[in-house]
């Protein structure tokens, strides 16, 4: 009894049964309606809204956790602690537009000034470390696998780069990368996609049938 | 995809899932091609607590709230796998995720595998660390925990973008053992050179059979497979009937 309790009805009301009617409602729109905040919605969008509020109170639990973690590293003086301090304090800062009251002269200024003065710029200059770091990765393997399956991949990444790029005199490229784009690139693509797409749905169905639960210790 | 398609493939999976899982209670185990992604998992975490370190799991941007939830789920189930081991060799991982929803799911598992040793207060919930949800600023962030923290082997199992190569280059630095499974198209396109120990694909769902070889793990990797299996032959009968004109 106290199994059935404890563990499969919690696993049936908050896994099984939701994911069954949202799958559902994505198969047969239109059928499963709910009269709900005076209004005729789906039961799939309604749970899919109580989704994404229970995701925005995970949003506080990982603030929390970034608190706790580098709060830690700042109270024990652990290795880097004054970028966990420079972090928490950017993070503090960060919450002040948004949270003043609305009509204040300059919020919205402010806010909109954060996002494209700091993280913006920071987001771009990271991005563009991975080009980088991408390079360096093309080396490295030169240096560690020797093969020929390193070979043939560092030749199809500077044909299909070339390629890409209008040189003057290197035109001819341009159709060796539409071909390799186009014929082993999409058949490879095509093929680990639709292995990806079973795995995803034998993946959702174990959590609808109840084999699969994190969640749970049973 | 059309909605006919996934019904078809939803029906066909269910039937194979709950008949094989029936015929598995008492039939033959499943045979599994072992890879070395996930199977080396053991020798890093016995190497991490001989050295006193900590192997690094990045799980990844995915959460449980978008399109990536399967691919985190398969992430997290070697989290789950793994969880009873670290602790037993008082070497529990440190896990770093990308999306808040991953946060409470994986220290659960941790905390339940310290529960199970009768160690629940030995349990620290800052070995799950939220870094940041923009998946350049969570690899930069893991990167930096790869550089600095004491870690003894640099894993990834779950959703990444290109910007992996930020977390594989941290590794790659310190010379670290590394290890992932990936299913993203530029992900993989960006850990194939760094990394010699990666499953590609299809193959990061296999990970909870991989590593626990428990016999409803194997099953739905064998429902996997026929489901595969009867998807090629339908592609290959369809490309055949229209090359003659039948369809």
């Amino acid at each position: 009894m106290s199994k059935l309790v404890k563990q499969w009805i919690p696993s049936l009301l908050f896994a099984t049964i939701p994911g069954l009617v949202v799958l559902l409602g994505y198969l047969f729109p239109g059928r499963l309606l709910i009269q709900f905040q005076g209004r005729v919605v789906e039961w799939r969008d309604v749970l899919v809204e109580w989704a994404v509020i229970v995701a925005a109170f995970a949003f506080l639990l990982g603030i929390f956790n970034i608190l706790r973690v580098h709060g830690g590293r700042i109270g024990h003086r652990r290795q880097g602690w004054p970028y966990s301090l420079l972090l928490l304090l950017v993070m503090v800062v960060a919450w002040i537009p948004p949270l003043l009251p609305m009509g204040i002269p300059g919020q919205e200024t402010l806010d909109r000034a954060v996002f494209d003065y700091v993280i913006s710029p920071v987001g771009a200059s990271l991005a563009a470390l991975v080009v980088f770091t991408l390079a360096l990765a093309a080396f490295r393997l030169l240096r560690v696998r020797r093969g020929a399956g390193a070979v043939l991949f560092l030749l199809t990444v500077a044909v299909v780069l070339l390629g890409s790029v209008p040189f003057i005199g290197l035109e001819w490229l341009a159709g060796i990368r539409d071909w390799i784009i186009n014929v082993p690139g999409m058949a490879g693509m095509r093929g680990l996609l639709l292995g990806v797409a079973l795995g995803t749905v034998i993946t959702a169905l174990r959590v609808l049938v109840v084999s699969e639960r994190p969640h749970s210790e049973f | 995809m059309n909605v006919g398609a996934i019904l078809l493939l939803v029906l066909t999976g269910v039937i194979f899932l709950v008949l094989l899982i029936l015929r598995g209670r008492k039939g033959p185990r499943p045979e599994i091609r072992p890879l070395p992604a996930f199977q080396d998992l053991w020798k890093e975490t016995g190497y991490a607590a001989e050295s006193g370190g900590a192997i690094h799991i990045a799980l990844g941007t995915g959460g449980l709230n978008g399109e990536d939830a399967a691919t985190s789920l398969a992430g997290v189930q070697v989290v789950e796998a793994l969880a009873d081991a670290a602790v037993s060799y008082e070497a529990p991982p440190l896990i770093t995720v990308g999306n808040p929803t991953l946060l409470p799911l994986a220290q659960d598992l941790l905390r339940r595998a310290y529960e199970r040793r009768d160690v629940a207060e030995m349990y620290d919930p800052s070995r799950v660390q939220f870094v940041a949800p923009s998946p350049v600023a969570y690899a930069a962030g893991a990167a930096h925990i790869v550089a600095t923290e004491n870690v003894t082997a640099n894993t990834m199992y779950g959703a990444f973008g290109a910007e992996v190569s930020l977390i594989t280059d941290a590794g790659a630095r310190r010379d670290l053992p590394q290890l992932a499974a990936a299913a993203d198209t530029r992900a993989l396109g960006a850990l194939y050179p760094t990394i010699g120990r990666l499953a590609v694909g299809e193959e990061l769902y296999a990970a909870a059979a991989q590593m626990t070889g428990k016999r409803r793990d194997l099953v739905s990797l064998a429902t996997q497979d026929i489901l595969r299996v009867i998807l090629v032959l339908v592609i290959v009968g369809g490309a055949v009937l229209a090359y003659l004109g039948i369809l």
